[in-house]
């Protein structure tokens, strides 16, 4: 019952706060881009409409987000006025929900290109301009073109087998970009998808694809861990420095989209009066969130991914923890240096950015996959904080706890092992419960290193949906539990120690 | 069974605890080390088991060289029990559990045997009802009882006390002594530093006298109790206060003497009939001695314990004598009312450092 109210209040509040965002009496109206001036606009990070914006209308404010669908969020709640977003993916959009309209004036054209890692992989590079040249001639690039852009929500993803083994290519993509890449019944789909795969196939090699935050594409190619990264990345002047691109294989327009009741024509009596009530809004949420295309599916894998790297990372850091605890503690001045050096640096940067060094610089060149990368980027960070909770308890112990074992005829070792470690469990262990439940919430950041977690499978989930409530309630209680879960499997542990 | 040669101890401070401690301990042996603090009392028994480990000389048990690295020193703490002033049960065990885990872990016993041997020592020491119960939940001197019967449930050849009363209310510090009695009874080896003087007295075979890093005086109970034969031991047995005061020329600070004199006889509660015969004694007294040949030591003894005040000038070396000096006889007068103050006055040549020097002591009569 003590659970159900705790999980029950934080719904309630984020219900009050859904409710959606106020109507203005005075709504302003936009017609042009220059409307916008001194307004907020929502653009991705890293994005082009974002350089753009910077670069031609300086006068707008710029809110930036990880993902399209965080657009449309933030825009459908108010958060910002207009967004700037490629056309395709806004397409995409209006065939799901009419809150937003784009503006007749374009923001730019610019083409779209399949990228590769700066000098290296030439050939393949020139096999893929070959294969593009190819399916446009012999017109399978305009069904392509059709079935993703014009009829993704209808469309199915075409069988192209694929060979099972052989040296892989590498892709890495984004799969909160729809309709150029998604993730439909568990599976990515879309038009740069179904590219990439028949490139494959031409070439009869192997495919690995990489799912992992738009922000992380181009570092991935620049650290050498991936051969092609794809997502309807825009060929631009700047990134060219970094990386190469295919001739573009699609030409995209951005454009700046506004909501509707700001758009020029619009009447309050329009749609949008009737009102749902707010069971049956629950529950259609939950049918477009859950039930359609399985995600349940997709949920569970993240939340087993979440369980194996938060289980994973806090024995391995319990363990490492231990170590050098006993370094810090040992007399010998160069193990406790290099113990104390390694707390302080793993105290003093940011969990995120030693995960991001750690995929992109120390594990860059190796076959590790990313949940182990994660595993041990959490157990190394973990072990910092564990360390030094256990030094404190083992020193909270009486020295005579210890003289007394002693003179009763225990080895130092043994004394530790039978009076001075029991003693200091007991000590630790409500401080261990807190900092394991904050390593669970922490490994929320692995989607920066293509790991489908809780959180990344919410993020996709609202890219497809465009529902913020659900996804992240939902995501929120299943953390929750999680976290619970942990707690309470130490708690067991503590009674069966004493 | 414990035999110790110059043992010394320096921390690593610079401090030099033990200087060159020697002392023989003998099966059945009951030994109580009394002393001054600081004298390294404690110290000198946490190196019999190593919880201090010695800076030189050597400790044999029983044959075996405890300072040799061929030394199972863990064996050698199994025979030779040690009781903490601060009792140092295992807080996260019960009272059973702490008696239990030592024979269960170390001696190979297996549960049902150590929980009867723990039973049969929880009711030696009374307290059989507390065996499941948590330390916290015991007084100082439960505790205590515990930590003995835990000492005894190894079996051990000999028990190390220190200071197993210190940390107690005085109500519970009989109970404690009235078990190391008993364990004295059955002839069990002991070694025990304690501020207990008449439980010292009562219980030991031999006393060792602790003073400067070294075993000073060692004797009986009643050599040591009744008969010190040292300077220090007396001061510390007959728990003498003393003042002292150098003169270095005839115009000495006779105020300031003074002032000294009183603020001592205040500290020690004497009464005013009584420092008014201390302040004329050591008047007529310094009137009757040569002053200006050199530093004069005056001292001021009040023994707490018998109750006697003396007065001692240590003179300046090259005085032979003051009292039967023929050339210049004491003053008449002053000796007279010092002979009237005093019960007993005495002069006696010491051998010190710096060469021979004559000592001259005054006892007060004692006011009834």
């Amino acid at each position: 019952m003590k659970f159900l109210a705790k999980a029950l209040f934080p719904l309630l509040l984020i219900f009050l706060a859904a409710c959606g965002p106020k109507q203005d009496a005075d709504t302003p109206v936009y017609r042009e881009i220059a409307d916008l001036y001194g307004k907020k606009v929502a653009a991705t990070t890293g994005s082009s409409q974002e350089s753009q914006l910077a670069t031609r209308h300086p006068q707008i404010e710029i809110l930036r987000f990880d993902t399209d669908a965080d657009l449309l969020n933030a825009l459908l709640a108010g958060k910002c006025d207009a967004m700037a977003v490629d056309q395709h993916i806004f397409k995409y959009f209006s065939q799901i929900t009419e809150g937003a309209v784009e503006l007749e004036e374009p923001l730019f054209s610019v083409g779209i290109g399949f990228c590769f890692g700066k000098g290296d992989n030439v050939e393949l590079r020139e096999q893929f301009n070959a294969f593009l040249r190819q399916i446009k001639a012999d017109g399978t690039y305009d069904q392509i073109v059709d079935r993703w852009i014009n009829n993704a929500h209808t469309s199915k993803m075409p069988d192209i087998p694929l060979p099972e083994d052989g040296e892989p290519i590498r892709m890495a993509t984004n799969s909160t970009a729809p309709p150029l890449v998604f993730m439909k019944d568990g599976e990515l789909v879309g038009f740069d998808i179904e590219i990439a795969k028949r490139f494959a196939a031409s070439i009869g090699r192997r495919v690995v694809l990489s799912d992992m935050n738009f922000t992380a594409l181009i570092p991935s190619l620049v650290s050498r861990t991936q051969d092609i990264a794809f997502c309807g990345i825009n060929i631009t002047e700047e990134r060219k420095k970094s990386i190469d691109f295919s001739d573009p294989y699609f030409n995209c327009n951005s454009i700046v989209a506004v909501r509707m009741e700001n758009s020029e024509g619009y009447t309050a009596d329009g749609a949008n009066v009737q009102q749902e009530s707010l069971a049956s809004r629950i529950a259609t949420s939950f049918r477009r969130n859950i039930l359609e295309e399985k995600r349940y599916l997709l949920i569970v894998d993240g939340l087993k991914i979440t369980f194996i790297i938060s289980l994973l990372s806090c024995l391995l850091g319990t363990l490492l923890g231990a170590l050098v605890c006993w370094m810090r503690m040992s007399r010998n001045k160069l193990l406790c240096g290099f113990s104390n050096f390694y707390i302080s640096i793993m105290r003093g940067m940011p969990v995120l950015v030693l995960l991001m060094i750690m995929f992109y610089v120390v594990f860059a060149g190796t076959s590790l996959n990313s949940v182990t990368v994660a595993v041990i980027t959490f157990g190394m960070n973990f072990a910092a904080y564990v360390c030094e909770m256990f030094r404190s308890a083992i020193e909270s112990v009486d020295k005579g706890q210890t003289e007394a074992g002693v003179a009763l005829g225990f080895t130092p070792f043994k004394t530790f092992i039978y009076i001075v470690l029991p003693q200091a469990f007991k000590q630790v262990l409500p401080v261990f419960k807190g900092e394991t439940i904050s390593l669970v919430k922490t490994t929320s950041i692995v989607g920066f290193i293509a790991v489908q977690d809780l959180t990344k499978v919410g993020d996709i989930i609202r890219s497809r949906t465009f529902d913020a409530f659900f996804p992240l309630v939902m995501v929120a209680v299943l953390y929750f539990i999680v976290s619970w879960l942990f707690a309470a499997a130490l708690d067991y542990i503590g009674k069966k120690a004493s | 069974m414990i035999e110790v040669s110059h043992l010394k101890k320096t921390y690593s401070n610079g401090l030099e605890v033990l200087k060159d401690v020697n002392a023989v301990i003998g099966k059945g042996e009951v030994i109580s080390i009394i002393g001054p603090s600081g004298t390294g009392k404690s110290t000198f028994l946490r190196c019999l088991n190593l919880l201090e480990t010695p800076s030189g000389g050597s400790i044999v048990v029983n044959g075996e060289d405890l300072l040799s690295p061929k030394t199972d020193i863990s064996a050698v703490r199994c025979k030779m029990g040690m009781v903490f002033q601060s009792f140092n049960l295992f807080n996260h065990l019960s009272i059973m559990e702490n008696l239990c885990i030592g024979p269960m872990k170390l001696l190979g016993k297996s549960r049902e045997s150590a929980q009867a041997r723990a039973m049969e020592l929880l009711s030696m020491v009374g307290l059989a009802e507390k065996a499941n119960a948590m330390p916290s939940q015991l007084s100082g001197g439960q505790k205590q009882r515990v930590a003995i019967a835990r000492c005894l449930s190894m079996d051990p050849e000999i028990i190390l006390f220190d200071e197993p009363t210190s940390a107690l209310d005085p109500t519970m510090v009989s109970e404690v002594l009235g078990v190391i009695r008993t364990l004295a009874k059955q002839g069990m080896t002991m070694v025990i530093v304690t501020h207990e003087m008449r439980f010292a007295r009562d219980v030991s075979t031999r006393i060792f006298y602790m003073d400067q890093g070294v075993v000073y005086e060692e004797g009986t109970p009643e050599q040591i109790f009744e008969n010190p034969q040292k300077e220090r031991t007396r001061i510390f047995i007959n728990r003498i206060r003393d003042y002292n005061y150098q003169i270095h020329s005839a115009n000495y600070d006779l105020y300031q003497l003074q002032g000294g004199i009183t603020q001592f006889c205040n500290k020690y509660f004497l009464p005013q009939p009584v420092q008014f015969n201390i302040q004329l004694l050591t008047e007529e007294a310094l009137q009757i001695v040569p002053l200006g040949k050199g530093t004069t030591d005056l001292a001021l003894r009040y023994s707490e314990k018998t109750g006697l005040i003396a007065l001692e000038l240590l003179m300046p070396a090259g005085i032979a004598s003051v009292l039967h000096n023929p050339t210049t006889p004491p003053d008449g007068l002053s000796m007279s009312i010092i002979e009237g103050l005093c019960s007993k006055i005495e002069e006696t040549a010491e051998n010190l450092p710096e060469g021979e020097r004559l000592r001259l002591r005054f006892e007060i009569k004692q006011i009834s």
